[in-house]
């Protein structure tokens, strides 16, 4: 172990030994070392985690096998930063390693159901992880979020991405920030299938760490296409372990980074494949800094970084609202999670897609009533300067998929007005009134001809007929409402605030997908039942209203 | 017009047949599916009391069940490892929309036959050809999800236009590439319920004449 020592020592600026993490590092090893050496230790329970690492002779670190530059899995070939960082560690503590692939959702479960002893994994240090798993301190590295795009796409700041489909990972803590900006997010659980939508030009924009698209700008023919718009959200990323049963490995891999900062390991292996080294060419200075280099530098916050402030205000019913779902958990065995309660900004786009929702529904409504008369009117008209054009306009809103007759409708509004949540709301009504009103009005028109047929050579007023065809195609006009409201969802992708969007937003920074849409969806279920019902009630009022005439 | 078609790409074309295969695809799934659980429930729906009732409620339910919604459910509340492709889950948003108009139809189809009428009962087939035309439209709501059918394709081109002419020319591309066969079969529907419509008028006169014709017995 001294030889061990003396080798971390050698370039050491500071001569002072026993107050280096150096000769902390040594002590601790040491003591570990003769606790793994004790007899029965090893098979006590309980015991910390670096000295059962030591009685197997073995550490599990888990990496990623799918983030080129830092942990890639080719046939059974490992390569990356962090794969040779988790081997600088395994080195220093002479002992063999098993890797494990994990994920973004799952790497901290891992931890904490001890499934792995450590974690290199792209894991920004954030103030809600630093809650849920022990960081190790100074990190090893530091990432922002890049946003990437087709090279002609002109993206200069956040008031060009408002409306945009961007591309993101979920559980990603940026996705709060481009949300709040007016993205519209698509999400994904592969950081690699960005750039396979990229490619397949699903998304407009992508956004993930530079750390990760380092490795795609070295491609010529992906760096031709795209460019980097603009980068956000700086955060250091940690190696982590679990919270309870791994003080004395936290605190050994402390000492190692500090180490390997300070000695120029980590600028080496990232040198090695070819990362960026500018964090690290500046850490390796701090840490040769006399009050970093001591074996307390790990907790002074003059050395090491803050993790990312990313921390949502809480509602002020969130601990009812956490007490709920772990009755609801104990009573029926089924996770449930309600992100949407426990968040100030949650809570709030939950509220506010909740009334954009019903502000559409009714607008729809509202609108496929108007256009249907509209229509009716002018298919049922004597002059055919109304009539053909009506029909014609007709034929082609039944011949586009509701999808694209948003998309037409909202582009021609955006070019005319600038792009708001509002707009898009009016965008999503008129096109989803256009669809339905069209096909109700040609129910109407047709009603009118038969009733117009019926009473051939009898005086009747144009109003008169037209409210008995009216009557006659209540069936016809409640369908084509009820279909007006089962369709308002269909708004949130071109951006209109409603109810899916604002959960999509909520799930992309938060648990519970599961819970949040199953709500969803029996929330829109219930609204549309209750149009259903109104729906009824109103062709009921037409039908009667015919039997009085 | 032509500068348009200058600037679309030569793969344009057979890429956005390609996305409309997949619309047809998914229609098809969508529909397979949906006549099984369809023509079951509408077997429930004629049965006695509570069996009835539960599949009239699990229809009911299915027909305000909005596709969209269904759809990212299926994608977010799935387990991962269900392992589902993106048309698969579109095809499976369009089941509860495919059943319970099936089962509907189904319905009023037995019913028919049970009155005797095998023409009124075949009305099925071209209602049933009329839902498979709009899950094809239906299915362009993948385009939300990055399934790459047909609206998505010409989505994807319109974000590389740079006037909304241009765009809103490439958009009645598509709007006439969907039009063309979904008013054709609509034509071809309405053929056939004609048809059907004048073989039970010509079978309910021949019925009648044959009642007055028939002697009676003494």
């Amino acid at each position: 172990m001294l030889v061990l020592a003396a080798g971390l020592l050698v370039g050491s600026p500071n001569p002072a030994w026993s107050d280096t993490p150096d000769a902390a590092l040594a002590q601790l090893l040491d003591e570990a070392h003769a606790a793994a050496a004790s007899q029965g230790a090893c098979a006590q329970p309980g015991i910390d985690r670096l000295v059962r690492i030591l009685c197997a002779r073995r550490i599990r670190v888990g990496v990623r096998t799918e983030y080129p530059l830092f942990g890639t899995l080719k046939g059974t070939v490992r390569e990356g930063y962090e794969v040779d960082v988790a081997r600088a560690i395994a080195h220093q503590l002479g002992v063999d390693i098993d890797f494990t692939k994990v994920k973004a959702a799952n790497r901290i479960p891992m931890l904490a159901d001890d499934s792995i002893d450590l974690v290199i994994a792209t894991m920004g240090d954030n103030t809600q992880r630093e809650s849920q798993v022990r960081f190790i301190k100074p990190h090893y590295y530091r990432s922002e979020t890049l946003l990437v795009g087709a090279r002609d796409r002109r993206v200069g700041d956040w008031q060009d991405i408002r409306g945009l489909t961007v591309c993101v990972t979920l559980g990603n803590s940026s996705n709060a920030e481009l949300m709040s900006r007016g993205a519209r997010l698509m999400l994904f659980d592969e950081a690699t299938t960005l750039t396979e939508r990229l490619n397949d030009q699903t998304c407009t924009l992508a956004a993930q760490d530079d750390s990760f698209f380092a490795y795609y700008f070295n491609e010529p023919s992906f760096a031709e296409r795209f460019s980097d718009k603009f980068g956000f959200a700086q955060i250091p990323w940690g190696m982590g372990v679990a919270l309870a049963g791994s003080a004395r490995l936290a605190r050994s891999l402390d000492l190692m980074s500090q180490i390997f900062h300070r000695d120029g390991t980590f600028l080496e292996l990232a040198r090695k494949n070819h990362i960026s080294i500018a964090f690290l060419t500046q850490q390796q200075a701090v840490w040769a800094r006399p009050e970093c280099n001591t074996d307390t530098g790990s907790t002074n916050p003059a050395c090491i970084l803050p993790p990312a402030n990313v921390e949502l205000q809480p509602t002020p019913f969130a601990g009812g609202v956490t007490a709920f779902e772990a009755w609801f958990t104990r009573l029926t065995g089924i996770d449930l999670f309600l992100p949407m309660l426990k968040t100030a900004p949650a809570w709030g786009l939950f509220l506010d897609g909740v009334v954009y929702s019903l502000v559409l529904i009714a607008g729809a409504l509202a609108a496929t009533l108007g256009f249907a008369v509209l229509f009716g009117a002018a298919m049922g008209a004597r002059s055919w300067l109304l009539r053909w054009p009506a029909r014609a306009v007709t034929v082609a809103l039944q011949s586009s998929p509701i999808l694209l007759t948003l998309v037409i409708t909202a582009s021609i509004i955006h070019a005319l007005v600038p792009y708001s949540a509002a707009v898009a709301l009016g965008a999503a009504i008129l096109a989803l009134g256009l669809a339905n009103g069209s096909n109700a009005g040609q129910a109407i028109s047709e009603a009118y001809v038969t009733v117009r047929a019926e009473r051939a050579g009898l005086p009747a007023p144009r109003l008169d007929l037209f409210s008995r065809a009216l009557s006659r195609s209540a069936t016809q006009i409640a369908a084509f409402l009820i279909n007006a409201a089962k369709g308002t969802p269909i708004a949130s992708f071109i951006g209109a605030p409603e109810l899916l969007s604002a959960l999509t937003d909520i799930t992309s920074f938060s648990s519970g997908r599961a819970t949040t849409y199953t709500l969803l969806l029996v929330f829109y279920t219930g609204v549309v039942i209750g149009v259903v019902w109104l729906c009824h009630k109103f062709q009921h009022f037409l039908e009667r209203s015919r039997a009085t005439t | 017009m032509n500068a348009l078609f200058e600037r679309l790409p030569p793969n344009f074309l057979p890429s956005f047949l390609a996305g409309m295969a997949v619309n047809f695809e998914i229609a098809g799934i969508a529909l397979a599916l949906g006549l099984a659980f369809g023509l079951l429930l509408a077997l429930a729906r004629l049965q006695a009391r509570v069996v009835g009732m539960a599949a009239r409620a699990v229809v009911a339910l299915m027909r305000a069940a909005p596709t969209f919604v269904v759809m990212f459910f299926l994608l977010n509340a799935l387990p991962r490892g269900a392992g589902l492709s993106g048309v698969m889950i579109v095809a499976l948003s369009l089941v509860p929309y495919g059943a319970s108009y099936v089962a509907d139809s189904g319905v009023d189809a037995l019913r028919q036959l049970r009155a005797g009428s095998l023409l009124g009962c075949l009305l099925i087939l071209p209602n049933i050809a009329r839902a498979f035309f709009v899950m094809v439209m239906s299915s362009s709501a993948g385009a939300a999800i990055g399934v790459q059918e047909g609206i998505a394709v010409i989505l994807r081109q319109a974000e590389q236009m740079n006037s909304l002419g241009d765009m809103l020319l490439l958009f009645a591309i598509g709007v006439a590439c969907f039009g063309i066969p979904l008013q054709a079969a609509f034509a071809v529907i309405r053929l056939v319920q004609h048809h059907l419509g004048r073989s039970t008028l010509r079978g309910r006169e021949a019925a009648l004449t044959d009642e007055t014709t028939v002697p009676i017995e003494p």
